[in-house]
């Protein structure tokens, strides 16, 4: 068993996984924040079963579909989350990204990042320790 | 996950099109302000007209995400201001000058939304670099 399938590291590394993707849409959210009818997204939060492995539907992300007539992934689940507030502040172009909001994601967004990073330096010098060398 | 490394990198170039866009924005609505009382060359004829900047999201094939790209800038349809000046160089027949449709309180709100976007835009390259930084101190375990 290599260190890397300890069932902490690899839930740690899959949550830094998705803190990086959910980077990703939140920019993509704040740099359109100006399209028309554009809707923001957020990702579904990943859950882990007690072993440490993913549950539900955190896995590849869906396809992105620009246009109607493409088809989608059959069965897929789609890990993408609708923004369930956003119709209050929708502007009349369609747009519907709230900056306050999309700001204070990304600021939880990369605190809960430090956090995973820094649980995983605890655990590598957890192991150290557990060999001697700590 | 085939591109782990470069996600970090993906979050910043769509950053980057968000600032690029904003700066586009902005460069339309100083062109706007600093053409607010251009009059036309010759007489009676038609000064400069506002331009309007658009966006749109177009999906990059090479980041596979959605980043936004300043559209068209297009002409503002709207009236001119009309004043009446018989002894501007400008002035039609009837003595009136008509002075650009661009309203400079309209161009001064719209540059602070094209602003607040841009930094917006910014904190998100910051953050992004922080989570790089973490991402590096691991090492230093």
């Amino acid at each position: 068993m290599s260190i890397n399938d300890l069932p902490v590291l690899s839930a740690l590394r899959t949550k830094m996984q998705w803190h990086q993707e959910r980077q990703r849409v939140l920019s993509e959210n704040v740099s359109n924040s100006d399209t028309p009818r554009f809707r923001p997204r957020d990702l579904v939060e990943p859950k882990f079963d007690k072993a440490g492995a993913v549950t539900g539907s955190m896995g590849p992300l869906a396809m992105a579909r620009t246009s109607a007539s493409h088809m989608g992934p059959s069965g897929a689940q789609s890990s993408f989350d609708q923004n369930k507030n956003a119709g209050f502040e929708t502007r009349p172009a369609g747009n519907a990204v709230n900056l306050e909001e999309e700001m204070m994601k990304v600021a939880a967004n990369q605190m809960d990042y430090a956090a995973a990073t820094s649980l995983y330096s605890k655990s590598l010098h957890l192991l150290k320790t557990a060999l001697g060398k700590g | 996950m085939a591109n782990d490394s470069s996600d970090f990198g993906r979050s910043m170039a769509i950053a980057t099109s968000g600032l690029r866009a904003q700066a586009g924005r902005i460069r339309v609505i100083s062109e706007n302000i600093a053409n607010a009382e251009s009059t036309a060359q010759s007489a009676g004829g038609d000064p400069y007209r506002r331009k309007v900047p658009t966006f749109s999201s177009a999906l990059d094939r090479t980041l596979d995400a959605q980043v936004v790209t300043l559209g068209k800038i297009k002409p503002d349809q709207s009236n001119f201001r009309v004043k009446y000046e018989p002894n501007n160089p400008a002035a039609d027949a009837s003595g009136n000058v008509k002075y650009p449709n661009v309203n400079s309180m309209v161009e001064m709100t719209d540059m602070r939304d094209a602003q607040r976007s841009y930094e917006a835009n910014l904190n998100i390259i910051s953050a992004t670099r922080r989570m790089i930084q973490r991402t590096l101190d691991i090492l230093k375990t």
